[in-house]
């Protein structure tokens, strides 16, 4: 025997990595729930809970965009700071127009632009995505600054801020959205070719590209729909908050990657889901209200979410150290 | 020789940007060229210089650290709270470099060893350290500093500002270690060609995980210089320092990629963003306008580096 | 896991003639070899790259190592350079059992390797690479004397005749300086045995000449040297003892004087022939499917002048390094080309790889795993990639039209999955190979550019992916083909150019293809 060409594959029956992955997460979230109910009465409540799903609506808008960069293998810092400066723009516009569609229509627009900026230093400069869009970060961050002065907008029409806090048959309204976009995400990404060339070019960029995948046009489009994403978000923030001042997008860039990485999106790209996302956002959520519900400090977030980030990005480290062994 | 001709040739790129906003402030503004306006921009430059330096080294092996600013606000929180509880600046000051190490260490470890990406890393630590900030201070200020404190940032050795000494010293050492150490040598090896290292049979995660420490360790010393600069610590006070020292590195020339790096290019960046944002100021205008300078001065130097990259290819 | 030595040495007639001690007869050869390999095996998934390899180096002697590519060269490099461990067999020094399991053993014992891929650190200075990690101390503790690296430097570059300046970073010199350094970097660990792989291949013929006499000091003065040459004319003028390896196996140890040039080729390729089954003589070309006049880019390439007929497999062959991927990268729009057009069909090309691919070319490239897979994704994800816009022209994806797709041509190449949703990186080489096929097919490619189509997997999987391409040129396709096996472009194509230094040497009708031609115009200067 010359050639031992049969290593053979071993046929255990397991299922896929997919399934395995969500049905962990599901189980924390299980879990976190059961500790959480235990723990304070008021968890178990409609209110409350109605009040988790709304926040984990907010947080899944903006990593839903986020998703689709890291899944191609790159990354977006300048998120939370681009949904701080379209909340900004959006909240002037509506009071100044009075017109909520052109606040959305302006939030969406500038979102877009930022995303487009994003990737065309990544395809056209080829500058590496983290170093790119960390630059745009402090450009957008420092242009909402400079847009707002100081001054905060606050005040919008009801009809607005139903967006953000309103009901309809007992459930918040940007549950509702946060379903639709699930189906529309889920069909994107799994049901169009668009999809399918996203994962396949956070595989192997190289193979991609010489697979006759038009990679970087794909790369612009995750990029501007990340930026979009971030605009819509920001509507929902703001309608929710009904006042914009100009650190309104700081300190959201963590949480966002957090729901992300939680959610078992490889930051090495190719590997992940936006329902994984959803849930990491929701795994997320409940931590932080738990935090809450037990009267710690919210002093306490950024260490909290910075803490599961990193494990959350050791776990997945570890286990595909041992997929691939 | 080659090598001294190809760093002077990059001299101009960084020289001239602060030639040029040197020779504009100066026509716009009386108050920015006269003496004690210089000395203070030197003097402000100083803290931004101890974590640019090795922000260069970071650089160079293509990581980034995102948690320098937060890691500078807690050592100075952390130096703050036990200057009060104890009363001893230099126990104080040892609680601060150590908190320092120990992030850079745990920022080089999970780089290093877990090999977790450093944007990532430092982003989850820049939100630990962010938080002890704030559960330390719950949220306000640490006020009550020992008066001999102020020396640190506004005393004079030999009619010197102490800042300035300190900056001196950390340049030097940092110089003698890129430049005449093995230590030193490996750096520009972890980005350019791991794989050599290994070949030669050099632990190239010890040496990675070392480059993070001394991040760590210089934004505890600078912590010193903030404290004393402010006399009380605030737990925002240098949230996104990080930005000003990475566009430093970047306009000082040091490149994402590859493992190319120069640290007096750092000193002249540090120099340009500290004319930059102290001019800015002299014509009053507002931060926002200098973080959006600072940040479209890094697009330009990217921009710069990303014409020449597709070049050379 | 270490199992237990089976086989130590065959007794046969080339061990004895592996064991006669070499000329150059010094003190040391009472002692034994200076390192003896016996039964060394590596296994990777897939293909076994050396299978019970033994043979003695002695001190002071050129040990040739030839062998076709994939024949286990650079896998024995590594082993000797402590890079791999191997599954099996041990090393002896001098009748001792010695342990090589790192590369700070392999130093410490005195091997250094030459790579081809070089491990020098673009930004440090030439002086700082060869002494990288063997910085001498400087006077203040903790600090390196860099006058002295700078002057030692000197000194073993002045060893070669070498005049590249010592401060210049590495970056900025040209790959036969780069090479320099490599060799520079070695010799300066004063090396009991040196393993260089190819090292004359980017050197001019005065470089050449420095190395050649500096290898022969180097040999006077007992040091082993272990070189792998593709090129007859240096193997038989250094040297002392040839070793030939062929799929991973030892096929036999000669002395120079007691071969010949054609002897030698013959035991490299051996029986790989007959594996190969020779295209029929029928061959009727149609309209031309690819066309390059002019072909000039930044990669290295100058004056590409070459077509490719409908029914026809046409080589481009060379020796690795001449330039065959970057004309092929060239033609299919993954790279720059600064001058010179390509016609698809009779229609012009300009763009990207994604134009290439509607157009319907093909890549088959040199490394699947890294450009042709993506290794995370299933055997189906990949068989479709190329043919999404095809398969599903409203951009709407169905999953089971895809698997459909996949599961009918895991059929029709045999790939051996499980299924399609198995991850491509459990397959063999050769099933990973035919996936990279599949993918073409699927998006109905009629030009197929094949680079390295055989590397690295093996017999079996060989015959059947030849047997493939003529199923496919018999359809109608156009091929053109790289490869670095001789005899493979000999037997597979219908005609070929050889390719030097970037440009077209020379094109070999089907008459005159044979391995002596195609040596002859490959060879530089020679």
């Amino acid at each position: 025997m010359s050639q031992v060409e049969a290593v053979a594959p071993k046929f255990k029956l397991t299922l896929s990595r997919d399934v395995t992955d969500v049905a962990y997460r599901l189980l924390a979230v299980a879990i976190i729930c059961v500790v959480l109910s235990i723990a304070s009465d008021a968890f178990l409540t409609a209110n409350n809970l109605l009040n988790v799903l709304r926040q984990a609506s907010l947080v899944f808008f903006m990593a839903s965009g986020l998703t689709l960069v890291i899944l191609t293998g790159k990354i977006d810092l300048s998120i939370g700071a681009t949904v701080g400066l379209s909340a900004c723009v959006a909240a002037t516009v509506i009071k100044s127009t009075g017109s909520p569609w052109l606040g959305a229509g302006a939030a969406i627009g500038i979102g877009a632009i930022v995303g487009l900026g994003n990737g065309l230093m990544v395809t056209k400069l080829r500058i590496p995505s983290f170093i790119a869009t960390y630059g745009m970060l402090w450009v957008v961050q420092g242009a909402t600054y400079y847009y707002m002065s100081g001054q905060s907008v606050y005040g919008f029409p009801a009809g607005f801020r139903a967006l953000g806090s309103g009901y309809l048959l007992g459930i918040p309204i940007p549950v509702y959205l946060m379903v639709a976009f699930l189906i529309i995400g889920y069909f994107f990404t799994k049901r169009t070719t668009w999809g399918q060339q996203i994962y396949a070019t956070g595989a192997n960029t190289v193979a991609a590209r010489l697979s006759g995948i038009p990679v970087n046009s794909r790369l612009n489009l995750v990029f501007i729909l990340s930026g979009a994403m971030a605009g819509l978000a920001s509507l929902i923030y703001l309608a929710r908050l009904n006042s914009a001042e100009g650190d309104i997008g700081e300190t959201l860039t963590l949480p966002t990657i957090a729901a992300v990485v939680i959610g078992g999106t490889s930051l090495f790209g190719g590997v992940g889901s936006l329902f994984g996302t959803f849930i990491g956002g929701l795994i997320l959520t409940l931590i932080l209200n738990g935090m809450n519900l037990v009267n710690m400090n919210a002093n306490w977030q950024p260490l909290v979410t910075g803490v599961i980030v990193l494990l959350a990005v050791w776990l997945d480290m570890k286990t595909r150290s041992k997929t691939d062994g | 020789m080659a090598q001294g001709m190809a760093t002077l040739g990059r001299v101009p790129g960084v020289a001239f940007v602060l030639v040029a906003l040197f020779a504009i402030f100066a026509a716009m503004s009386p108050g920015f060229s006269t003496a004690p306006n210089l000395s203070n921009i030197l003097v402000q430059s100083s803290i931004l210089l101890l974590l640019a330096l090795p922000m260069t080294f970071i650089i160079m092996t293509e990581g980034l650290d995102l948690s320098i600013g937060a890691v500078l606000t807690l050592g100075s929180v952390v130096l703050a709270s036990v200057a009060v509880s104890t009363g001893s600046l230099t126990i104080a000051f040892i609680a601060a470099v150590a908190i320092g190490l120990a992030f850079g260490l745990l920022n080089g470890w999970l780089i290093a060893w877990i090999d977790i990406p450093p944007f990532v890393t430092t982003l989850g630590t820049l939100g630990i350290a962010q938080g002890l900030c704030l559960v330390i201070t719950d949220g306000t200020s640490i006020v009550g500093m020992p008066p001999s404190l102020h020396f640190f940032y506004s005393g004079t050795v030999l009619g010197i500002p102490f800042p300035l000494i300190l900056a001196a010293v950390a340049y030097a050492v940092m110089h003698g270690i890129l430049y005449h150490t093995r230590f030193g040598t490996y750096v520009p090896a972890l980005g350019g060609n791991r794989e050599a290292l290994r070949h030669a049979g050099i632990n190239d995660r010890r040496v990675l995980a070392i480059v993070y420490g001394i991040g760590g360790l210089m934004a505890g010393i600078g912590a010193l210089l903030l404290t004393s600069r402010i006399s009380s610590a605030h737990p925002t006070a240098a949230i996104g320092m990080e930005f000003d020292a990475i566009a430093a590195v970047a306009v000082g020339g040091t490149q994402f990629e590859r493992g190319e790096g120069w640290l007096l290019g750092t000193l002249l960046g540090v120099v340009t963003i500290g004319v930059l944002r102290n001019g800015l100021n002299l014509l009053a205008m507002p931060s926002s306008i200098q973080v959006i300078c600072v940040g479209l001065l890094v697009i330009v130097a990217l921009f710069f580096d990303g014409v020449r990259k597709a070049h050379d290819s | 896991m270490r199992l237990p030595l089976l086989v130590i040495r065959n007794q046969s007639r080339m061990t004895d003639l592996a064991t006669i001690a070499p000329v150059q007869a010094d003190s040391a050869t009472a002692r034994g070899p200076l390192l003896e390999l016996r039964g060394i095996c590596k296994t990777f998934p897939g293909v076994r790259a050396l299978d019970n390899v033994s043979f003695p180096i002695w001190a002071g002697e050129i040990h040739m190592l030839c062998g076709e590519n994939g024949a286990g060269k650079s896998s024995l490099m590594k082993v000797l350079c402590g890079a791999y461990v191997a599954d099996e067999g041990e090393l002896y020094n001098h009748g001792e059992k010695i342990e090589i399991k790192s590369t700070l053993d392999a130093r410490q014992f005195g091997i250094a390797v030459i790579f081809q891929e070089f491990s020098l650190v673009p930004y440090l200075s030439v002086a700082q690479n060869i002494y990288l990690g063997r910085e001498f101390p400087g006077k203040i503790p903790g600090t390196i004397d860099r006058q002295k690296i700078r002057s030692e430097a000197q000194r073993v570059l002045g060893m070669i005749g070498s005049d590249i300046d010592i401060d210049a970073p590495v970056h900025t010199l040209g790959v036969a300086q780069q090479q320099i350094v490599e060799i520079a970097k070695a010799l300066s660990q004063n090396a009991r045995i040196l393993v260089m792989d190819e090292p004359t291949s980017a050197l001019s013929d005065t470089e050449t000449e420095h190395l050649f006499g500096m290898m022969r000091r180097l040999k006077a003065a007992g040091v082993a040297i272990v070189y792998i040459s593709h090129r007859m004319a240096e193997v038989f003028l250094l040297g002392d003892r040839i070793t030939i390896l062929r799929d991973g196996k030892m096929v036999a140890t000669v002395l120079p004087n007691e071969t010949t040039p054609s002897d030698l080729v013959q035991k490299m390729v051996g029986r790989k022939v007959d594996a190969i089954h020779r295209r029929g003589d029928n061959i009727k070309p149609g309209a031309v499917a690819l066309d390059v006049k002019g072909l000039t880019g930044p990669s290295g390439i100058s004056d590409i002048n070459l077509n490719v007929r409908a029914g026809e497999i046409v080589g481009l062959c060379g020796l690795v390094g001449s330039g065959r991927t970057e004309v092929a990268r060239a033609i299919f729009g993954a790279d720059r080309i600064t001058a010179g057009e390509v016609t698809f069909f009779g229609k012009r090309f300009s763009g990207g790889p994604d134009e290439a691919t509607r157009m319907g070319v093909a890549l088959i490239p040199e490394s699947r795993k890294s450009q042709g897979l993506a290794l995370i994704r299933s055997v189906g994800d990949n068989i479709v990639v190329s043919s999404l816009d095809k398969l599903f022209p409203s951009h709407i994806f169905h999953p089971g039209k895809a698997a459909k797709v996949a599961q009918a041509m895991i059929k029709k190449l045999r790939i051996a999955t499980p299924s399609p949703r198995r991850a491509v990186q459990v397959l063999s080489g050769g099933n990973q190979q035919k996936v990279v096929i599949g993918k073409w097919l699927a998006a109905e490619a009629k030009l197929f550019i094949f680079d390295e189509p055989t590397r690295g997997i093996d017999v079996g999987a060989k015959a059947e992916i030849f047997a493939l391409m003529y199923d496919l040129v018999e359809n109608g396709a156009a091929i053109l083909m790289i490869s670095s096996e001789l005899s493979e472009i000999v037997n597979v194509c219908d005609r070929a150019y050889v390719m030097r230094e970037g440009i077209i040497a020379g094109e070999l009708s089907r008459e005159r293809l044979n391995e002596e031609n195609i040596l002859q115009l490959g060879m530089h200067h020679e």
